[in-house]
Order: C-alpha cells, then sequence, then structure tokens
C-alpha cells in the first residue's frame, strides 16, 4: 500500500486551474521528489493532500486514510509531519513555547535529539527569529514526533549550505529508519542528493514521474570550457552532445554544450585539448524542462 | 484537550490584566468624582434636560445614586460599549489572524478538528474575561466604600455575573466573522461594526414601533440598570444570550470546517 496516494487530483479557483489532473504514489520508506518551478502547483498539491482545501475533483490519501474525510484526515495526521514552505509561527512566542504546544498536542519524543542537530535560539521570542532559525524551528516540529511520513514543501530554502548538507544527512538517515518523505523543490540539484523518485509538476500537470537517476541521466550535465587555439573539426562529436556553441576570443575557443553521454567519453575528449577553464555542472530545470519536454520553461 | 486555548489564553493574559487596570481605574475615577458631582449639580435635573433617546440609550435613572451614576457611566458605556466591542473586535482575530499569517497552515498539520481548533480559540477568550470582571468588581466595591457610597454587593456580583453572557455573545459575532473573513483588518472592522450597530438599533428603536427589531441586539438582554437600581435580574435574557453565544460558535466551527484554507 502506498503512504501518499494522489488520484487524478484537480484544484480549481474559479478559472484558474492550479492542479490539473495529478497522479502519483509514494512508497513506504521512499524520499520523493515533487520538482516543478514556482507557482507550478507543487504548494497548492500538497496543501490538498492535507486537507487544508478540498480537492475539486479526484482523490488524496495519506497512510491509507482519505484526507478529505476529516475524521481520516486527523488519524493520519497523528503520524504525519509537516513543514510548510517559509513556515509561520506565533511572533510573540518564543522557541520552546512553540515546542511546548506542539509537543503537548502531537508528542514529542525525538525533540531533544532533533534539537542537537537543529538549533534554533529556544528562549528568543520568534519575531527575533532570522529566516534560517524559523526553518530549523519547522523542521524540528516536523520531525519531533517521530512521524512515519513527513511532507515538506521547500525544506531547504532558508537553511544555508552547511545545513542544507545536515539536513540532507538527516533525511537520508530518516529514509533508513523507514520514514517516508515527500519532498518538494525548484532545485533539481538538491532533489537529486536525497530523492529516490521525483514527479516533476508544470503549470499544474503532472510532465514525469521518474526515477531521479534515469531523470539525472535524460537531463545531462551542461559543460563550459576555453580552450587553447582553435577546435579541430571533429571536436567534441561524440554521442551525448547537444546545444554545442563555440566562440572564438583572444586566441582560444570558448565552448558550451548539454552533455548527457557517459563520463569517461567525455573526459577522452577533454583530454584531446588544451584547457584553460573548465566547468561541468547540472542542467538547470528550467533547461530539463526545454530538452525534454517541449515548450518554453516558466520559472 | 484545551491546549491550544491554555495557550491562547495565556499569551493574551498580560493585555487582559492591563484592560483590568485600567477599567479598574476608569471605576475609582468615577467614585472620586461622584459625591461631587451630587453635590454641586442637580443630576436629575441634568438627566431631565437631555434628549429621551440618549437617556434611554445609557440607561439614566436614579442617576444621582451611586448605583444609577455607575450604571451609566461605568456599565452602560465601558462594558456594554467599550468592552464588547473590544471583545467583538479581538474575537475577530482569531482565526482570520493565522489565517492572514499563514502560521493556520502549521495549526491545520496537527491531529486537531477544525472544529475544536475554533472552539479552544474561543475559549482562550474566557479567563480573560472572567479576569477583567473579577477585578473591575473588587475595584469598584472597594471605591464606593471608600467614597463612603457603598454600592451593594449582591447586585455588583449580579451585573458581573449577568455581564458575562453578554460579553461572551459580543466575543462570538468576532469569531464568526473571524472564520468568513481572510483578512485580519476586515474581520476586526466588521465585527466592531455590527457590535456597535446593534447598540444603536437597540438604543434608537426602542421607543418606536420597530422595537422588535432591536431583539436581535444582545444589549437588550442586558440592561445594567434594572440590576442595579431595581434589583430586577433577567436571567431568561441571559440564557438567550448564552443560547446565542453557542449558536454563533457552533455556526463558525461549521462553517470553518468545510472551508478552503487558503
Amino acid at each position: 500500500m502506498a503512504v501518499i496516494e494522489v488520484d487524478s487530483l484537480t484544484k480549481r479557483y474559479g478559472d484558474l486551474t492550479a492542479v490539473d489532473d495529478v497522479s502519483f504514489d509514494v512508497e513506504a520508506g521512499e524520499v520523493f521528489g515533487f520538482l516543478g518551478p514556482n507557482g507550478a502547483g507543487k504548494t497548492t498539491a500538497i496543501r490538498t493532500l492535507l486537507g487544508m482545501q478540498a480537492p475539486t475533483t479526484g482523490g488524496v490519501s495519506l497512510l491509507g486514510r482519505d484526507t478529505t474525510v476529516e475524521s481520516e484526515r486527523l488519524d493520519a495526521l497523528a503520524d504525519t509531519g509537516y513543514l510548510p514552505s517559509n513556515p509561520q509561527f506565533d511572533e510573540q512566542a518564543t522557541g520552546r513555547e512553540i515546542l511546548d504546544l506542539h509537543e503537548s498536542i502531537k508528542g514529542g519524543s525525538r525533540r531533544a535529539e532533533l534539537l542537537e542537530l537543529f538549533d534554533p535560539p529556544l528562549d528568543r521570542e520568534l519575531r527575533a527569529y532570522s529566516t534560517g532559525n524559523v526553518q530549523k524551528l519547522g523542521v524540528v516540529q516536523a520531525f519531533m514526533h517521530d512521524p512515519d511520513v513527513v511532507v515538506m514543501d521547500e525544506p531547504t530554502s532558508g537553511l544555508d549550505p552547511l545545513l542544507q548538507a545536515r539536513f540532507n544527512d538527516f533525511l537520508r538517515a530518516e529514509r533508513d529508519r523507514g520514514v517516508t518523505a515527500l519532498f518538494s523543490s525548484h532545485v533539481l540539484s538538491e532533489v537529486r542528493r536525497v530523492c529516490d523518485r521525483v514527479a516533476v509538476i508544470r503549470e499544474g500537470e503532472l510532465v514525469a514521474v521518474e526515477d531521479v537517476q534515469s531523470l539525472l541521466d535524460r537531463s545531462g550535465k551542461v559543460v563550459r570550457a576555453r580552450i587553447d587555439g582553435d577546435l579541430p573539426g571533429d571536436a567534441f562529436e561524440l554521442a551525448g552532445v547537444s546545444d554545442l556553441s563555440t566562440e572564438s576570443v583572444d586566441g582560444a575557443t570558448r565552448v558550451s554544450l548539454t552533455y548527457t553521454g557517459g563520463m569517461d567519453a567525455l573526459v577522452d575528449e577533454l583530454d584531446r585539448h588544451h584547457l584553460r577553464e573548465l566547468d561541468v555542472e547540472e542542467a538547470p530545470l528550467e533547461d530539463v524542462f526545454l530538452q525534454f519536454y517541449g515548450g518554453e520553461a516558466s520559472a | 484537550m484545551l491546549e491550544l486555548a491554555r495557550y491562547g489564553a495565556r499569551r493574551r493574559l498580560l493585555g487582559m490584566l492591563a484592560l483590568s487596570v485600567g477599567l479598574s481605574a476608569f471605576s475609582g475615577l468615577y467614585a472620586v468624582f461622584f459625591p461631587t458631582l451630587t453635590g454641586n449639580l442637580d443630576l436629575e435635573e441634568y438627566v431631565e434636560a437631555l434628549p429621551p433617546v440618549f437617556v434611554e440609550a445609557f440607561g439614566l435613572r436614579a442617576f444621582n445614586t451611586i448605583e444609577g451614576f455607575l450604571a451609566t457611566e461605568l456599565y452602560q458605556f465601558a462594558w456594554v460599549i467599550l468592552l464588547g466591542l473590544y471583545l467583538a473586535y479581538s474575537a475577530a482575530s482569531l482565526i482570520a489572524g493565522d489565517v492572514e499569517s499563514g502560521r493556520m497552515d502549521v495549526l491545520l498539520s496537527l491531529p486537531v478538528s477544525r472544529a475544536r481548533l475554533v472552539g479552544e480559540q474561543f475559549l482562550s477568550l474566557v479567563p480573560g474575561i472572567l479576569l477583567v470582571n473579577v477585578v473591575v468588581a473588587a475595584a469598584t466595591w472597594i471605591a464606593t466604600r471608600a467614597i463612603g457610597y457603598p454600592i451593594g454587593t449582591a447586585d455588583l456580583v449580579v451585573v458581573h455575573a449577568l455581564s458575562l453572557p453578554y460579553l461572551f455573545a459580543c466575543a462570538a459575532i468576532g469569531l464568526a466573522f473571524s472564520v468568513v473573513a481572510d483578512r485580519v483588518s476586515v474581520a476586526q472592522r466588521a465585527a466592531a461594526g455590527t457590535v456597535f450597530a446593534l447598540f444603536l438599533l437597540e438604543s434608537l428603536l426602542t421607543s418606536t414601533d420597530y422595537a422588535w427589531v432591536g431583539a436581535v441586539a444582545p444589549m437588550r438582554y442586558f440592561d445594567p440598570t434594572a440590576i442595579l437600581v431595581d434589583g430586577t435580574y433577567d436571567i431568561a435574557g441571559a440564557a438567550i444570550l448564552v443560547a446565542g453565544t453557542l449558536a454563533l460558535v457552533a455556526a463558525s466551527q461549521l462553517y470553518f470546517r468545510r472551508k478552503d484554507v487558503n
């Protein structure tokens, strides 16, 4: 049985269709990425899944319970953690008061352990918190009651790179403990580090549900190099190269291409040239959309 | 149970304490004025010179007694109008405030039903309302004794006790606007405006053929002058206010249960 089931979910606000016939399942013990540009409908889908709004049509279930039915939803929520995007808490309360309130309602068996990893200033009022600290408090409240499933909307936004890495390690450890997670993001590189599978959503429609690895294989790398002299005619004529562009500047050649082939072949090809600079990075999400799903990317 | 109510009540405690002190000072001030006023002015003549509608609106009777004086100045004005408006205004932010700020998202992810959330938010106002009543009743009891015009203890207790259903009803009006509106400022203006409009409705229409319209106003069912001056207690009125409060809270719960929180 899938832990999260989204079945032909559609959510309309008047004439605007925020989520259009989206279906996907998240299996137990899986970290599932929910990937799409800002405004693609990720938050709407997540909030509908959690029962904050009702689907226009379609079904949503969490831990086998229909979350549109309140009694079932409350059962599911007791074992669910939620980290909204840009979480908001009572500004006049201290972090400790917030966590005390949450603990009194849903439990906090892991609170102390989490506070060692993510340590917001508990005795300070929330209005004096930085964005990063609010996010840390959000992470602690989402996991403190040892939930079976955690739904997170852009969880690493606001965290500095060191904390992002700590959060990713933590999430992998949680998965190994059997926790199921739904993780939304608009950054492919973030999702690839922790997710097993990814649903890609764009303009409210699901465009793909794939293994992270196959998505990365298909999306490829952006390679930028500066090479001494002119390029031989057969340079970079290898399988998996697209969007090749070259430009001569001051006795060197600037090369830019997208590459989806094997790494060894790329290294062999680069070895033929005298490199002044080399950059290899993941293709931005917008380019992935352009390349593989057609149409214009909207970010 | 009641975790959210307790939390909300604690957060409101300081504000309600400040309000209690302020209204106690108000009461003390009237007590200090009273002997001078009765000594230097014929208050009955003053009241007779006022327009009847005004006399009716503020329950001006036996104005030259401490009971009649406080019934009008403290209870009709500070309690029925000011405190009623304040509670409607304050309750209007209960749900709308959390929705507007985005805090509601985290609250709704807790295993707490929507009805319980609304109910507990409403209950979080109750300790503060009780506190204001206890503090101001005590202050008034002491102040009237200090000036040598002691107000009857039983009537004082009853006027505060019977003001509770009235104040709850005003808060319930605020709560209703709070679940309907998504913006705090809209809910607060609508709630305070409604309570004031109901006060005008009841007081302006009371001596006309349309007096029955005022039956929707909570002010009809709580009359401090009748309690303090005549010693008559409108228990049925209090029951109507309790019923009205429960109906408004239940309606708010039902509405919020079905609402899409954006």
